[in-house]
């Protein structure tokens, strides 16, 4: 019942021990205004602590209390007018010492809220009105009986006892369970279901948002108050046992559900962001977690299944040539440039695959180190296919079978607002990209009507592309040439030349990397696409770009691949010349004894190419990040910086001018994540440390970009929905990472390893160790099953099977989708069909009714007719009564008659049913 | 030494820049160095050459011919930054659907706009037209005597603007403006609104409209009418008068009161 106070639900259980007293027979006055004391600042208390809460709450109050003495004017014959504003002055006194701040506001929502409480004193009439009737009579005495009291003992000016008096009304409002007839409580009972249903069907009701609230607030507290108040004696206190416990259950699921939302890392920065951004630059973050989720997991497994073993049960640093830093390189092997370069302690370490031995097994434990090496090499690559092409599955199944092409407007009409959008700025944008997309694609449907435009565009868009290719093709001439210059200076030897020289393929590479997206950005608004084509657009140009970068590198790389095995030939031929000197020891030179201790540092060794390749990926990676991180500090944060301080004494507005502030830029962002991911890929094997790098990078990165973002970007001016795009972002990704591991497993299935460093040294390939493994590890009979199992003779049907059974799929899957477009037509024709059997319907139902009505109006005719021709004065009278009704009973013979209206009802009736039926097929 | 391959990596940056801003360079051209070759050349000001060019290609009297002669001018010959044809539209068809009596433009430069808001007033009404600069002033004057309209219509004050409106009710007997035009500098544009607003002489339903408030742009003015309350506001979105690619905003303020 909304005639009790706010108060009473905070201060409940108090509220109720004092109520059983009273009930008792000791009605003391001093105890109930201590309560109420109590109560108000138990109230205040709870003011303080959920301030947002209570400002609703206030309002509702407000509201209570006017329906208060809105019902009291229904109920008793007094004169109440006085007592709304009294009573209302006093509310607001009570509240107003803690409540100064909110005052100011409700005097400025004074009139609104006045508005809210005559809506909500109708709604809850219609709520109440069924409880009364059982309680009133009953209540409605004793509370004559309390007033009376109250005004002989109350000393108090008016006001409070304005105010108690609302109370006592509440109180005595209240039901007392025990005291209530079975009558009643079966009233109760229904009101109480009532009640939830009215929760239930709240969201489909057409009200105002704000009344839906406080018709749910209002029905919520309802039920908490006389849900428990069901059943008897222990029956009731068991009902209401089990109402508490389902209500903590609940609470405690919803809590639960918050706790997983708080798991779940960055979550509520990247909802932030989505708010202020729209759901395309969150689709970006969310990429970049689950990234950073992938790459957490190829981190755990490089890490704990060989840089861990290696480095606490392999050989220590020093104790063999291939874990000692050779003597040339110690003086400056701990200098900060070269451990920057990852040359010095950082390469004889178990950051590269260099530092490992080949001993068989390791440690106490007997761990395969090989062996652990190579499966873990190809397991992370696995893993990604899995891992990728699973959600790719996934998202295709989300994504469904929305076709876009067919209701362009109404898709638009209906679903082109982003929801998660909470930023007035952000929203200003999507608003205005809205309207001008619908512009847009009102002049493209009259455009492509008149057709005459269409050949300047097809012209531009070519244009554009040639202008891209050339960009490209430019782009990878620099890059060849920026290479082949680099081979040279390292003939010449790098240290005749400057720290530029030295690194130019990187600072090229990554300088392209981040001005031609820029160049194709700009050339793209020549082809007038829709942003998100034209997204997709660029990122395949911005991928195109990538790839010929990485190519060109891995095909430097493999030049200088060759010319280190070209090294290594010699320094083998030289190394067994140095030990035979060592052993025979030519009679002249010295007089050592023949097991002759060398120090490790001074063994000379190959130049081992599997090292120099990770290195080179390690480099590449830190200065790719190295980039990403200056860019982002001078192109985004240093210019916002320019264009806030600088615009108050500039002579035009930067800030909506010339620099402005930048647009978070996605598809480069998710680009460069994916190469960045690709190369991780394909330099994992040759230097394990890299997907902890990665980790790293990508953690860094989330932070120092959720920052930027939220603090130097603005959002973009055509805000869209990142719909269709995360499967493009996942297409990419595999795309790379098959390219990704082409070279790498071209470079392990092709290349010897090198003689005297890494796992595989020894060996003629580095899969050998399988072999290995297979002959010593296992019996003999699976080393068998598995040459049997590897024999072409069987491999080959089976790979023939598979390709067979892809197809099938494939085939299968076609005509299903076909299916699917023949159901649609078929649905849509049949939709139309109905239509127009209903308008058919509805049109005859029209006519046949006017002409009931018309006979209707004749037969009244006829019967005024002959009641006038009946008799006398006794049927003048008559005729009088009948001629006021008439109307309405001829009219409602007409519609159970079938002789009036042929066909009528029962055709509507048939229509009406077999309509939904067939628009749920 | 910085090698020439990382210089030619930075090609496409630059490449960048000189597409995407090439407006702001053309503009830069036309109204920077153009004009100061036209002033070296001919010894006389660009307002006068203006004058010269409209008082031989229009026809006297007839409003329409002045401000076309003025359009070509200003887009084929030389660049002056009036309100333009685009959006003047605007203009005129907010002076149509308020048909104010009483219109307070500040900034009359060379009378271009002056002309126009003459041409679009209903019959009786009168414009107060605001311009600092006294051979501006001159030229306005004389463009106004060409297009036709007389005292009684165009009343030119020649004086800077915040000196003017604090005496605008004294001087000149004004109750209320029933329309602002803010066309002078930038900077002042939130001053003087202040100014209006403190002087009383904005009623319930006057119209305020700002040129320029995106480019060169009045971020303070925008900041300040975004707060305020006062005013229902829009803006107006074209292209910059004389130039395609650089965008440019008109604010429209209906002045609200205090509720």
């Amino acid at each position: 019942m909304s005639f009790i106070g706010d108060e009473q639900f905070e201060g409940g259980n108090k509220e109720k021990r004092h109520r059983e007293k009273r009930r008792d027979g000791s009605k003391d006055r001093r105890k109930r205004a201590n309560a109420k004391r109590r109560e108000r600042s138990r109230a205040d208390r709870e003011n303080e602590e959920f301030e947002e809460r209570l400002v609703k709450r206030e309002k509702g109050r407000r509201g209570r209390v006017k329906n208060d003495q809105e019902a009291k004017k229904r109920e008793q014959e007094e004169g109440a007018g006085a007592q709304v504003k009294s009573g209302k002055t006093a509310k607001v006194k009570k509240n107003i010492k803690n409540e100064k701040r909110r005052m100011s506001e409700k005097a400025g929502e004074a009139g609104e809220r006045t508005e809210k409480g005559k809506k909500r004193v109708e709604s809850a009439k219609k709520e109440t009105a069924t409880v009364k009737h059982g309680t009133r009579d009953k209540t409605r005495e004793e509370r004559k009986k309390k007033r009376k009291k109250v005004f002989e003992t109350s000393s108090e000016h008016k006001t409070s006892e304005q105010d108690s008096e609302d109370k006592e009304n509440s109180e005595d409002k209240e039901v007392k369970p025990e005291s209530l007839s079975p009558d009643e409580l079966e009233k109760l009972k229904e009101a109480v279901d009532e009640k939830k249903k009215l929760i239930q069907s709240l969201r489909g009701k057409p009200w105002p948002m704000k009344k839906k609230l406080v018709t749910l607030r209002e029905s919520q507290q309802f039920l908490e108050k006389y849900e428990g108040a069901l059943g008897k004696g222990k029956g009731r206190k068991l009902y209401a046992y089990k109402v508490m416990m389902t209500k903590k259950w609940m609470k405690f699921q919803r809590d639960f559900e918050n706790f997983k939302t708080a798991c779940i890392p960055w979550e509520m920065k990247i909802k932030e962001i989505e708010s202020h951004f729209g759901s395309s630059v969150a689709s970006y973050f969310i990429f970049l977690r689950w990234m950073y989720g992938i790459n957490m997991i190829l981190f755990g497994l490089t890490f704990g299944l060989v840089m861990v073993p290696e480095a606490l049960m392999g050989r220590p640093y020093g104790s063999i040539p291939r874990k000692t830093v050779p003597r040339a390189e110690e003086a400056s092997a701990m200098d900060f440039a070269v451990l920057w370069d990852f040359g010095g302690y950082a390469q004889y370490s178990v950051l590269f695959y260099g530092f490992y031995s080949n001993q068989r097994a390791i440690g106490w434990l007997k761990f395969r180190m090989p062996l652990s090496y190579f499966l873990v090499g190809v397991g992370t690559v696995a893993y990604s296919y899995m891992v990728v092409i699973r959600t790719m599955a996934r998202n295709a199944n989300e994504s469904g079978v929305g076709d876009d092409n067919s209701f362009n407007f109404s898709w638009k009409m209906f679903t082109s607002w982003d929801y998660l959008i909470g930023n007035p700025e952000t929203a200003d944008n999507k608003f205005a990209s809205i309207t001008t997309c619908f512009k847009e694609a009102i002049l493209e449907e009259q455009e492509s009507r008149k057709d005459d435009n269409i050949h300047l565009t097809r012209f531009l868009r070519v244009l554009a592309n040639f202008l891209v290719l050339c960009c490209l093709a430019g782009s990878g001439y620099l890059i060849y040439f920026v290479v082949r210059r680099s081979q040279k200076f390292a003939l010449d030897g790098f240290e005749n030349h400057t720290w530029w020289e030295r690194n130019e393929v990187n600072m090229v590479m990554s300088l392209l990397g981040m001005f031609c997206p820029m160049l194709f950005d700009v050339i793209s608004t020549l082809e007038n696409y829709h942003p998100r084509v034209a997204l997709q657009w660029q990122l395949g140009r911005i991928f195109a770009l990538f790839l010929g970068n990485l190519y060109t590198f891995i095909i430097a790389l493999m030049d200088e691949i060759n010319v280190k095995r070209e090294e290594e030939k010699i320094v083998k031929f030289n190394i067994t010349m140095w030990e035979a000197s060592l052993y025979n020891g030519t009679v002249s030179e010295n007089f050592t004894a023949s097991p002759i201790t060398i120090h490790p540092a001074d063994v000379p060794r190959g130049p081992c190419w599997e090292t120099m390749v990770g290195q080179e990926f390690v480099r590449l990676i830190i200065s790719d990040t190295m980039t990403t991180y200056i860019t982002l500090l001078i192109g985004d944060f240093l210019r916002a910086v320019l264009v806030r301080f600088l615009n108050h004494c500039w002579c035009w507005d930067l800030e909506a001018g010339f620099p402005s502030y930048s647009e978070f830029d996605v598809s480069g962002n998710v680009l460069g994540l994916i190469f960045n991911q690709g190369m991780i890929w394909m330099g994992a094997f040759y230097a394990p440390c890299l997907p902890a790098l990665n980790v790293l990078r990508l953690h860094v990165s989330m932070y120092l970009q959720c920052w930027a973002v939220m603090c130097c970007n603005v959002p973009q001016e055509r805000v869209f929905k990142a719909s269709g795009s995360n499967n493009f972002y996942m297409a990419m990704l595999l795309v790379i990472l098959f390219l990704s591991t082409l070279p790498a497993i071209y470079t392990i299935v092709t290349i010897p390893p090198s003689f005297d460093c890494g796992p595989f040294s020894g060996k003629n390939r580095m899969f050998d160790v399988i072999r290995e493994t297979l002959e010593s590890d296992f019996p003999a009979w699976f080393s068998k099953v598995f040459s049997y199992a590897s024999n072409p003779g069987l491999v080959l049907p089976f790979i023939l099977l598979m390709v067979l059974a892809i197809y099938y799929l494939q085939s299968t899957s076609k005509s299903y989708k076909e299916a699917n477009v023949e159901l649609k037509k078929k649905l849509q024709m049949q939709n139309e069909e109905n239509k127009k059997k209903n308008k058919k319907a509805a049109q005859k139902a029209l006519m046949d009714l006017e002409e009931a009505r018309k006979v209707a109006l004749e037969s009244a005719g006829h019967q005024r007719n002959n009641n006038a021709s009946f008799q006398g004065q006794e049927a003048r009278d008559r005729e009088m009564e009948q001629a006021t009704r008439v109307p309405r009973p001829s009219n409602h013979m007409s519609h159970r008659t079938p002789g009036y209206l042929p066909n009528f009802p029962l055709q509507s009736e048939a229509m009406i049913r077999r309509a939904p039926s067939l628009q749920r097929h | 030494m910085v090698s020439g391959a990382i210089a030619l990596a930075f090609l496409p940056l630059l490449l960048t820049l000189i597409i995407r801003y090439r407006y702001y360079f053309v503009l830069f051209y036309r109204a920077v160095l153009v004009r100061i070759w036209k002033d070296c050349v001919t010894g006389l000001s660009r307002e006068e050459r203006a004058y010269q060019y409209v008082l031989t290609h229009s026809i006297p009297g007839d409003p329409d011919s002045i401000l076309d002669a003025f359009d070509y001018w200003c887009n084929k010959v030389e660049y002056i930054s009036n309100i333009g044809p685009k959006k003047g539209k605007i203009l005129d068809r907010i002076l149509m659907e308020q048909s104010p009596l009483t219109v307070l433009e500040l900034g009359a430069h060379c009378g271009y706009s002056t002309v126009r808001i003459a041409r679009a007033l209903p019959l009786g009404a009168r414009l107060y037209s605001i311009e600092m600069d006294q051979t501006n002033a001159a030229i306005a004057e004389k463009i106004l005597r060409l297009a036709g309209f007389d005292d009684d219509t165009v009343e030119l004050i020649v004086n800077p603007s915040d000196e003017v409106i604090p005496r605008l009710r004294s001087d000149y007997n004004l109750e209320r403006v029933d329309f602002v035009f803010m066309d002078h500098w930038k900077k002042c544009y939130l001053p003087d609104l202040q100014m209006l607003e403190e002087c009383g002489l904005l009623g319930k339903g006057s119209v305020i409209l700002a040129d320029n408030v995106l480019f060169p742009g009045a971020p303070k003015f925008l900041r300040y009418i975004r707060k305020s309350g006062l005013y229902e506001w829009k803006i107006h979105r074209a292209m910059l008068e004389y130039s395609k690619g650089i965008r440019d905003g008109m604010a429209e303020l209906v002045f609200q009161g205090i509720k």
